[in-house]
């Protein structure tokens, strides 16, 4: 599995280098106040969702799942490599923006409220590990290419669907708050939801991969 | 080892297209070619062996272990080439190494990086910037670095020029100097496995339509060529197969001793791999 990781790495370091400098470019931007604080979570979700498939997109274009499962690593592997290069996708660039927003905040760059921020990073994240709990198995199973029309639908539904709600609750005057109870249980919530996605993604694509022909 | 390879009663359906009671053994210390037209059922053969494919019957043994129970452990000692590069344009042979030294437990650093330095591969290069050949000799380097067994290729040799395939060839016979090692190799360039098989199991259609050791093949089988009418008054059961075409005919002999005892008016000449393959199929055709 750490072999399938390394190969992931390898093969996106360059993908990953663009990813930085989009990442300064927009960090930049929120100094010279163009953006607001909170697209940096929104970079994070992009970058978490488009690493994972993009290592996809490179697999198939070599033919390397047919060598990779002709390896003592075989397809139990390959897929957990998949599910792990994704946490670390996610992870890393959850990391790196949350220390690029505190050293904007330190150094006075930058103007947001610690908890609002903190809690949208935690949305940003469960909404990427969501993602790809729903597109990896998507991804093992069908390819990048075959994919990609179904990633996009998912996308389109799961986002689009979450500003749909805000602008029907918008126009309709609701006013979207949170009580306390549920902002002290979100993280909890959020990390049970997330955890109980992916171990079923997890044997879900394990499923589909094991019956899968080379 | 007695075996590094036996597949008994192999069935694999495609609807269209059968694997039909595939059986024979790859011996240790020994090359075995697999020969067959394009759609035989070579590379169905070698995805059932590697388990890249479910099969629908039969039984295989690697190195005396079942393919499927033993499959992580067996495949620590098979080292694989597939039919075209498998490596990811953007990585270099060190990285090759930094990826397969994780997935091999007896990974030769060294080793490797001999094999890098005997084929010319740069280290450091991009492998989009590597020729085919190259690419396939880095294959066969990785293939090679782990110390394994048993060799599965799978057309390896196939779009090369014969200078970078006599080379890899050597590389095959140097590899089954060890009684413990053996290879099978897949190609419709009969001339290879003429020149390093030590047996060949012809595959037609989805079956085995012809097995055994190079040497005897080579040695019992003839070309016949001769007129319509010359054709006509052999006994069938003494042809494997034949060709007629506008100026003559050519027949493929089972056995050339046995043929030219009851016909010695009649010329049979040694055969060719490629030529019992064609014949054999002529044969079927016309059947």
């Amino acid at each position: 599995m750490i072999g399938m990781v390394c190969k992931d790495i390898l093969v996106l370091r360059k993908q990953m280098l663009y990813y930085l400098f989009f990442i300064a470019v927009y960090t930049v931007l929120v100094v010279a106040g163009v953006f607001p604080p909170s697209i940096l979570p929104a970079v994070m979700v992009i970058i978490g969702m488009l690493l994972p498939m993009s290592s996809f997109g490179f697999d198939d274009q070599a033919h390397w799942e047919k060598f990779a499962a002709a390896t003592p690593a075989g397809r139990r592997d390959i897929v957990a490599g998949k599910y792990l290069f994704a946490l670390l996708s996610v992870g890393v660039t959850a990391l790196l923006v949350l220390a690029l927003m505190a050293a904007l905040a330190v150094l006075g760059l930058a103007e947001f409220a610690a908890a609002e921020t903190l809690f949208s990073m935690l949305v940003c994240i469960a909404l990427s590990l969501i993602f790809n709990a729903i597109t990896l198995p998507v991804l093992l199973k069908f390819g990048a290419e075959k994919s990609r029309i179904i990633s996009i639908v998912i996308f389109v539904a799961v986002f689009g669907g979450v500003m749909l709600l805000g602008q029907l609750a918008d126009s309709a005057g609701v006013e979207l708050t949170l009580g306390p109870w549920l902002v002290n249980a979100l993280p909890m919530v959020l990390a049970m939801v997330c955890v109980g996605a992916l171990v079923i993604s997890y044997f879900v694509a394990l499923g589909i991969y094991q019956r899968k022909e080379f | 080892m007695k075996n590094a390879i036996a597949i008994r009663g192999l069935r694999k359906d495609y609807g269209a297209f059968r694997l039909e009671d595939v059986s024979f053994d790859v011996p240790g210390g020994a090359i075995v070619g697999l020969i067959g037209e394009n759609g035989a059922g070579k590379s169905t053969t070698i995805k059932c062996i590697l388990n890249l494919i479910r099969r629908d019957g039969g039984e295989i043994a690697l190195l005396e272990r079942d393919n499927i129970a033993d499959e992580r452990q067996v495949k620590q000692d098979i080292g694989v080439v597939l039919d075209e590069s498998t490596f990811h344009d953007t990585l270099r042979p060190a990285d090759v190494e930094a990826i397969l030294r994780r997935l091999y437990r007896t990974w030769d650093r060294a080793l490797f990086a001999a094999y890098l330095e005997k084929f010319g591969l740069p280290r450091n290069k991009l492998i989009k910037e590597f020729s085919r050949g190259m690419k396939m000799k880095l294959s066969i380097a990785a293939a090679l670095a782990h110390r394994p067994r048993l060799l599965i290729l799978d057309e390896a040799t196939s779009g090369l020029d014969p200078v970078v395939r006599d080379e890899i060839l050597d590389e095959f016979l140097g590899f089954i100097a060890d009684e413990d090692h053996a290879v099978l190799l897949s190609s419709h360039i009969t001339s290879d496995l003429e020149k390093v098989a030590d047996y060949i199991v012809y595959l037609h259609r989805g079956r085995v339509a012809l097995q055994g050791a190079k040497d005897e093949l080579l040695d019992t089988y003839g070309r016949l060529a001769c007129t319509k009418a010359d054709l006509a008054a052999v006994d069938p059961a003494l042809l494997a197969g034949s060709r007629v075409g506008q100026f003559g005919c050519e027949a493929l002999v089972k056995n050339r001793r046995e043929f030219c005892r009851r016909y010695p008016g009649l010329t049979v000449d040694p055969v060719t791999l490629d030529e019992i393959m064609v014949l054999t199929q002529k044969g079927e055709e016309s059947k």
